[in-house]
């Protein structure tokens, strides 16, 4: 039959058109379509990161200030463990029975055959003692990690911490995994892109339950881990840890700079704390503890706490006053204590005088004379003017406008303006109003009481100032980066609005203040250094439930040395402890002594600030309670 | 006058002698490929797949050569008596030990055989031995939705029907859901016989029906311009009366009026069968298949996708596949179908055509399918060239097999078939369906070279 015939081309036609379909369905699969292709790479190829060590921080003697240690973590892979007593592998781990169980429940949840953090951060010590008995546990296996240590446990504001990045750093940085550690704080902060180095990856083939079965490509695409870079940061690590020992039991900070580069010498906030608390699984037992602290030791006074600059001020007003000419160094006020109170002494005759004495009229003198120029007829419109040309040369020294210093989180001080005083003080819902104000309504500025706030890290920057006589580079830590160059920034220098020539009889005063009978700073001298200082005490209250309750003075000192050629520029701050001659400038005196010489020779000097036990009353009661 | 040597020589279609040899050798370096094992690298190791399957094929082709040395007549003859045999082996068989939950297996020591394999074998001989015998389907009844016309076809072909059915039946019982499909293959037989009418046709429909069926039939949707809501069931059913309404309004309009009344009948008959039918594989679906198969034939559907579990497999295949790119890994390259990375399960069997097509990409895919369309085709001419019915018949059994299985596991590889476990002809591992496709193949080549001498 003719049509059954046929029927062989229908057979033929299928046997034709089903593998037509099926070649246009792997064309389209395997040259087409990439999806199945990176499908295929998600289940065959594991990527593994190798993490690098991080890079060493030394002082500028070389010396370990942040250090490398290995610490180990033990893992497990669920499906390759034997039922191991729980008991006895607890004990082993040093956790719980009920932390054990925990982990391993969240392991399981995880991966059966991929490994899970059983114990995070074993010291080798502890390893050590384990670590014969781990063979008994198969499944259960350590993994290396490096964390910081840090081998003097000091200056912690300035080095910093470092813990796992939150998902705003991951967002930021796409560098970061989940897991991954970051510089939190400090140094570790500021130069995380340099210590972190370079990852490492490893591309395996995986089986179909996990486990590595050979390298990708025989390793062809895998990079290796590399060492962050070495850096030596400018801190002094002897001079730093000395300055630590002065500051115990006192609150306030130093900052000591070497003011022809800028470098900073040694950064101390009292209270304090040992870095390594704040290292790996200690973190997290301390960081709260640290916060809750209420001498808030986590908080960095040295670079972040606004002070009232006090007497220390009346410097940069004398130098202000000569270059703006309202006065010249011969200038002479008297002791007129209807003005401003003082204490009793000689009339001040000249610039280098009024530093010596520290005459409070004196400088209300020599301010009123910028800030009322005489320029306007009106009061109030000169000093509006006469406030703003005063501001300028306050910017010009580094304050309020902020200091650029390789630290994160530096607050700046505050230098009142024309501005402020019209439309922000003393309320912002009440301020003094456009040409409302004049020199007697901000007088106090004038001696370092009013509106003006500097924080200690300005205070050492104007003591770097008077030291280089006009000039300075931006404070900063950062001396040397192994295979990378310090910034430009700190390698520029900034000039003042204050010629250099004006600088002679204020620092003529400011060594007479140390070493001349009737200077207010005599407890700082140290023979031979030819110590340059000028003291401060700042009058300061608190209120508490609507009272104002006057609080001790602080007590403050700045400082160079020596005269000529000087080696280090000091800023000390001790909150609530009384006159600045009386603890700061011996501490700053000692400190000098101490980087200049390598040792303090009166051990007198140096016990009395040893033993002083200068906390505040408030915290006294407080230490007591607890 | 020639040898009897040469005589046995002279017809031989060495076309299909080359095609399985290349199968056949690119199956074992393919299958020494996908199980390479650095520790135990000998290729002729017995306890290697790769040496066993050398071993399947030498015994093969040593059987093959005495079926060359057999006169024909004998292999026609002992049809009923081979295909007796191997029902006898499949009711043993089912008395043996499960291995992976089904009674398939006769083993001894590390080997082992399924009578299923050669159960093709037996039916295809017995199915053309049976056909060439009967009539030819000329004397017949047109086609029409009566009962008679259902007692005449069962009447004629109940024979067939048994032939087919106790295999299929005891394989069933293994069970071996994949061998009792390939036995639908023969019905390429009966249509290119005549017998199984527009059986071919139906089928297409049927399948196409059944898969909209599927896929629609647990959803709800909104008729549009009507704010009715509705089953995928019975937007189906609308369809199909819709369709009807079509048809009719032709009917109505385009044939000649006495032509009519045999045409409402089909009609009217198609659409009740379509609706019944309809509701038999939502029925049938749910009622007989297992919760795995349904899922099988859900992963086909693109119903559900679940890369790392039901559609775990699928979906490790088509990567491989996939990632072959236009040239492939190289050989021994694969990193996802070989017996080292395990990501491609039974890639040395069922899935052998991902270390294939990912070693070898697309130019040995399509090389692969076109291997097996040259084969298909160059059977089909095989068979058209018998005066022999019986050889005819015989051929068109072996195509049928072959193309059934070729389809649905390069198909269900590449995602186009649901996951039925059945090999590659010659190319997967497997000892019994070396031996039976190779048997298939030698019997027709020795049938096929007495096409000259051999009338009946």
């Amino acid at each position: 039959m003719k049509n059954i015939d046929n029927r062989k081309y229908i057979i033929a036609l299928i046997f034709t058109l089903i593998p037509l379909i099926f070649i246009v369905r792997l064309f389209y699969m395997q040259v087409v379509d990439d999806k199945w292709k990176e499908r295929a790479a998600q289940i065959s190829e594991n990527k593994v990161i190798t993490y690098p060590a991080r890079g060493i921080v030394y002082d500028r003697n070389n010396t370990k200030l942040i250090a490398n240690e290995v610490y180990y973590d033990i893992e497990v892979i669920p499906n390759q463990t034997e039922n191991p007593d729980s008991v006895t592998l607890a004990g082993l781990l040093g956790i719980s029975l009920e932390e054990y169980t925990e982990q391993m429940n969240k392991a399981r949840h995880h991966s059966k055959i991929k490994s899970s953090v059983i114990v995070k951060q074993m010291p080798p010590d502890e390893f050590a003692m384990i670590a014969p008995d781990m063979y008994k546990f198969p499944g259960f296996y350590e993994v290396e990690r490096t964390l910081r240590v840090y081998p003097k446990p000091i200056a912690p504001h300035v080095l910093g911490y470092m813990s796992e990045v939150d998902s705003g750093d991951i967002k930021r940085d796409s560098w970061y995994r989940s897991g991954d550690m970051i510089g939190k704080s400090g140094i570790e902060k500021s130069y995380e892109k340099v210590l972190r180095g370079k990852k490492g990856v490893k591309y395996y083939l995986q089986d179909a339950v996990g486990r590595e079965t050979g390298r990708y490509e025989g390793g062809e695409y895998d990079t290796l881990a590399e060492q962050g870079d070495n850096i030596y940061i400018s801190l002094d690590a002897e001079l730093q840890e000395y300055g630590e020992r002065l500051m115990h039991n006192k609150r306030g900070s130093i900052v000591a700079i070497e003011p022809s580069s800028g470098e900073i010498l040694a950064m101390i906030s009292s209270p304090s704390y040992d870095p390594n608390l704040l290292v790996g699984r200690r973190l997290g037992q301390n960081f709260g503890k640290l916060q809750q602290d209420t001498l808030i030791p986590l908080y960095n006074r040295a670079a972040q706490a606004k002070y009232l600059p006090g007497s220390t001020f009346k410097l940069l007003m004398a130098l202000i006053a000569m270059q703006e000419r309202v006065i010249d160094s011969t200038a002479t006020f008297a002791c007129d204590k209807s003005l401003v109170g003082c204490h009793n002494h000689p009339t001040a005759r000249g610039v280098s005088d009024g530093v010596k004495m520290s005459c409070n009229p004196y400088f209300y003198q020599v301010t009123r004379r910028i800030i009322q120029q005489g320029k306007h007829k009106s009061h109030f419109k000169d000093a509006a003017v006469g406030l703003d040309i005063w501001a300028d040369y306050l910017y010009s020294f580094g304050l309020h406008k902020g200091l650029k210093t390789d630290l994160p989180a530096v607050e700046s001080g505050f230098i009142p303006n024309t501005d402020f005083y019209n439309n922000h003080f003393p309320s912002e819902s009440n301020p003094y109003g456009e040409f409302r104000w004049a020199f007697s309504t901000i007088y106090s500025n004038a001696i370092g009481q009013g509106e003006v706030l500097l924080t200690s890290l300005e205070l050492a920057n104007v003591a770097a100032i008077m030291a280089n006589r006009g000039w300075f580079y931006y404070p900063h830590f950062i001396r040397e980066i192994e295979g990378g160059t310090v910034p430009d920034v700190y390698k520029t220098r900034q000039h003042t609005k204050v010629d250099p020539e004006k600088f002679s009889p204020v620092i003529d005063g400011m060594w007479r203040v140390v070493h001349e009978p009737g200077g207010t700073a005599r407890r700082a001298r140290v023979d031979s250094l030819d110590i340059c200082g000028k003291t401060g005490t700042a009058e300061n209250f608190k209120i508490y439930n609507g009272k104002r309750y006057q609080l001790k003075d602080h007590s403050i000192f700045i400082a160079f040395a020596p005269r000529d050629n000087p080696k280090i520029a000091i800023s000390v701050y001790i909150e609530n402890s009384g006159f600045g001659g009386t603890w700061a400038a011996p501490i700053a005196s000692l400190m000098i002594e101490k980087y200049i010489n390598g040792d303090v020779k009166d051990k007198r000097k140096e016990d009395r600030i040893l033993e002083a036990d200068l906390m505040p009353i408030e915290i006294m009661n407080y230490k007591k309670n607890r | 006058m020639r040898g009897k040597s040469e005589k046995i020589w002279s017809d031989v279609d060495w076309t299909i002698v080359l095609i399985y040899l290349i199968l056949v050798s690119l199956g074992v370096s393919n299958i020494y490929s996908a199980v390479y094992n650095p520790e135990n690298p000998g290729l002729f190791n017995l306890q290697t797949e790769h040496g066993k399957q050398i071993m399947w094929i030498g015994v093969s082709m040593f059987l093959g050569l005495i079926i060359m040395f057999l006169d024909g007549s004998l292999i026609r003859q002992a049809s009923f008596w081979i295909y007796g045999v191997i029902i006898l082996m499949l009711v043993v068989v089912l008395f043996m030990p499960a291995i992976n939950g089904a009674h398939s297996w006769f083993a001894i020591g590390s080997f082992g055989i399924q009578p299923s394999e050669l159960g093709k074998l037996g039916v295809a001989l017995a199915l053309s031995a049976h056909l060439a015998n009967s009539p030819p389907a000329k004397t017949r009844m047109s086609p029409s939705i009566s009962l008679s016309y259902l007692t005449h076809l069962f009447r004629v072909n109940w024979k067939t029907l048994v032939i087919l059915g106790i295999p299929a039946i005891l394989v069933l019982l293994q069970p071996d859901a994949g061998t009792f499909i390939i036995f639908t293959s023969f019905i390429l037989v009966l249509y290119r016989e005549g017998h199984a009418g527009n059986a071919l046709l139906f089928l297409v429909i049927a399948i196409i029906i059944a898969v909209i069926t599927l896929i629609v039939a647990d959803t709800t949707f909104m008729l549009p311009f009507l704010k009715i809501k509705m089953g995928g069931k019975v937007g189906i059913v609308i369809a199909l009366l819709i369709m009807a309404l079509i048809f009719l309004l032709l009917i109505r309009y385009v044939v000649l009026k006495r032509n009519r009344p045999p045409l409402y009948r089909a009609l009217i008959g198609s659409l009740i069968v379509a609706i019944l039918f309809v509701n038999f594989i939502e029925w049938g679906y749910s009622t007989f298949l297992d919760d795995h198969q349904k899922t099988r034939i859900d992963l086909v559907l693109g119903k559900i996708e679940d890369p790392d579990g039901e559609g775990y497999n699928i979906n490790r295949a088509k990567a491989a596949i996939g990632s072959g790119g236009f040239s492939g890994k190289g050989y021994q390259q694969a990193t996802l179908a070989n017996a080292h990375q395990k990501h491609v399960p039974m890639q040395s069997t069922d899935f052998i055509f991902c270390t294939w097509s990912e070693e070898r990409g697309f130019i040995g895919s399509f090389f692969l399918v076109l291997l097996y369309t040259i084969l298909l085709i160059k059977i089909v001419s095989v068979a058209e060239r018998q005066r022999s019915t019986y050889t005819r018949i015989y051929a068109y059994c072996v195509a049928g097999i072959f193309f059934y299985h070729f389809m649905i596991n390069v198909g269900m590889a590449i995602g186009l078939a649901p996951v039925i476990g059945i090999p590659l002809p010659l190319f997967s591992y497997g000892g019994s369906q070396v031996l039976a496709f190779s048997l298939l193949l030698f019997i027709l080549i020795k049938l096929d070279s007495e096409r000259k001498i051999v009338l009946q």
